[in-house]
């Protein structure tokens, strides 16, 4: 009855349209009171699950996003990925994906990535011939490369709901295999798909060109080496590299580009905090969510079901892809990594799943559900910036599932790709 | 729904009032980001340079995030950014709407005032013990829920009383863009 009343209240609220974080706190509260526990468990569930030191990365590597945005070292990265790969068939689609690997690289935020790269890509693909739907799925799914490459916030939310016992170097490097994999998947779906619908090339504009560029982006993307170098080597914590991303961005926009103006700095500061007290929220209910449910035995119910259907890793493995891949069409990243980990991980590890691996898989699991209505923020993203409705977006977006589909079996099924880079490191 | 254009809407002063509250709160949190910022930079620094680890900054910036997170989270209840699925809303009659938003805000308004009432009372619990670090009363890890929960009664009472004179309140709602990406649609500068 208790579980009842958690979900019921919860999907009843949903479906009416109330902030997911509202759903998730009023559903503890009215749990909480049948129970005839004292509902101030609730609040201070609520307010313990977002004082975490290491929480403080996500509205860090937000904010650096948003700086990096406003004051031209997203712009500088695009034109560097597009003297690389503008001169293959549907050349802007291949810079789409180059920049996102690059900029995923820095920001680590997967909607901030569609908004800012799709901000500046969608517009010129357009204009060049390019169909809003090829642009906006290009964008759309290439943004979730930036949920695998370090520095992925959502990496350290999955760490942090392990009970924070999964080293957050090894996962940062665990995703670097799995994102370029990613990329590349991306790169050749949508170099059939241009292919298949006639879109240009981008004349190649000489060594010369392109090393200049290079050089112009450097000080963008010497931050991948100072936030991955950083935490590698164990000189920062994860949370110290974000905020030394913060002021690093900061001081390129200022000092070296120039860019950045006060009006740019207030709005990039109002704009990660809209963002991040929105995420933050959530995560804070989530937690509180999650503490009943482990309160109500809810991760031991669910292994003895497992064990009911099958013995065998392999089918279990999938049994879960499939239902955190339904989970994440309907819910955003941060809270469903916060509610299913402590409910799949001890399943997963009792079949000797390895939690590192298991993490990569659940985050492109619901990365994958970022780009799917009805609760997809990026997909709503990338539409809204190219003009063209979800619907029109998902027409065409099956080849794109299709990339993401197979990498997220190969990243399933062969471990190593996700657990050799970390071996290297030990 | 009468108002003429020469006419003051009614109820406008409640609206300019609460405007001035939210962008106090908005520009309060953001003060507290860019601490935030420096708290951890120094804490760096002290590390590397003269060398000694600051005790306060760890405790100083996670104490710093929980006000921003109220504060920005009932900025959000006012200009209605939070993520929601709005699939129901998308599909039903503006009368239908009108009252699954009025739910929407009553269940909102419900939990602020649960954030007032029980954060005062966890206040009241933690006030005699000590945060050893920083050297101020416990009591005040939980001074941002109580202060963010007054926010967002504020707020959502506000819309509730706007609703109910018959401001079209909700009109607005239905021609932006998903509440959840309007913020950083506005990183991405794009006008939609």
């Amino acid at each position: 009855m208790e579980l009842w009343i958690l979900f019921g209240v919860f999907t009843v609220l949903m479906l009416i349209g109330t902030p997911i974080a509202f759903c998730l706190g009023v559903a503890s509260f009215a749990t909480v009171l049948y129970m005839g526990l004292p509902p101030l468990i609730v609040f201070q569930r609520l307010n313990s699950g977002m004082s975490v030191f290491s929480l403080l990365a996500i509205p860090f590597f937000i904010y650096a996003g948003d700086l990096m945005v406003r004051g031209g070292i997203a712009s500088k990265i695009v034109a560097f990925a597009g003297s690389l790969v503008g001169h293959m068939r549907g050349g802007l689609g291949q810079v789409n994906i180059a920049t996102a690997t690059l900029f995923g690289g820095i920001s680590g935020s997967a909607v901030a990535e569609a908004a800012a790269v799709g901000g500046l890509m969608i517009p010129q693909m357009k204009a060049r011939g390019y169909g809003a739907d090829y642009a906006v799925n290009v964008t759309s799914m290439a943004a979730l490369i930036a949920l695998l490459l370090p520095p992925s916030h959502n990496m350290i939310i999955y760490s942090i709901s392990a009970g924070g016992k999964i080293s957050i170097a090894d996962l940062f490097t665990a995703g670097i295999i799995p994102g370029l994999l990613l990329a590349l998947a991306l790169m050749i779906t949508a170099y059939f798909v241009a292919r298949s619908r006639g879109y240009p090339t981008e004349p190649f504009p000489g060594f010369a060109a392109v090393a200049h560029l290079f050089a112009v982006a450097v000080p963008g993307l010497l931050l991948i080496a100072i936030i991955f170098g950083g935490v590698r080597s164990g000189v920062f914590t994860a949370t110290e590299s974000s905020c030394i991303a913060v002021i690093y961005a900061l001081l390129v926009t200022v000092l070296v580009y120039r860019q950045m103006t006060w009006e740019g700095f207030v709005h990039a500061t109002h704009g990660a905090v809209r963002t991040t007290a929105m995420v933050l929220l959530i995560i804070g209910m989530a937690a509180a969510f999650s503490w009943l449910m482990a309160f109500l035995k809810v991760p031991a119910a669910l292994i003895a079901s497992m064990n009911a259907i099958s013995e065998d890793p392999l089918v279990v493995l999938l049994l879960l892809n499939l239902l955190m891949l339904f989970l994440g069409t309907f819910m955003d990243m941060g809270p469903t990594i916060i509610i299913c980990t402590p409910i799949f991980l001890p399943v997963a590890q009792a079949y000797g799943v390895d939690p590192v691996h298991f993490g990569v898989i659940m985050i492109l699991n619901f990365g994958i559900g970022l780009n799917t209505p009805p609760v997809g923020a990026v997909q709503f993203v990338a539409c809204a910036v190219g003009k063209i409705s979800v619907w029109e977006a998902m027409r065409s977006i099956w080849p794109f599932y299709g990339a993401g589909i197979v990498v997220l079996g190969l990243v399933t099924y062969i471990p190593a790709i996700s657990l050799w880079l970390p071996s290297v490191f030990k | 729904m009468t108002s003429s254009s020469e006419q003051r809407p009614p109820l406008s002063g409640i609206a300019r009032v609460m405007s001035r509250v939210s962008t106090a709160a908005l520009w309060i949190a953001g003060v507290g980001l860019v601490l935030m910022t420096a708290f951890v930079a120094w804490q760096v620094f002290g590390r590397y340079v003269l060398n000694r680890s600051p005790s306060w900054t760890e405790q100083g910036s996670v104490m710093l995030m929980s006000w921003f997170i109220f504060l920005g989270a009932a900025v959000g209840v006012r200009e209605n950014y939070h993520l929601g699925f709005d699939v129901l809303l998308y599909v039903l009659p503006k009368g239908g709407k009108r009252w699954l938003r009025m739910i929407s805000d009553l269940v909102a308004l419900a939990f602020g005032i649960g954030m007032i009432w029980y954060g005062s009372q966890l206040v009241a619990l933690t006030w005699g013990a000590t945060l050893p670090s920083l050297g101020i009363s416990g009591g005040w890890d939980y001074v941002p829920l109580v202060a963010g929960g007054a926010l967002i009664v504020l707020f959502t009472l506000e819309r509730i009383v706007l609703r109910l004179s018959g401001a079209p309140i909700d009109d607005a709602l239905d021609e932006l863009p998903p509440a959840e990406v309007a913020a950083e649609l506005d990183t991405a500068n794009v006008k939609v």
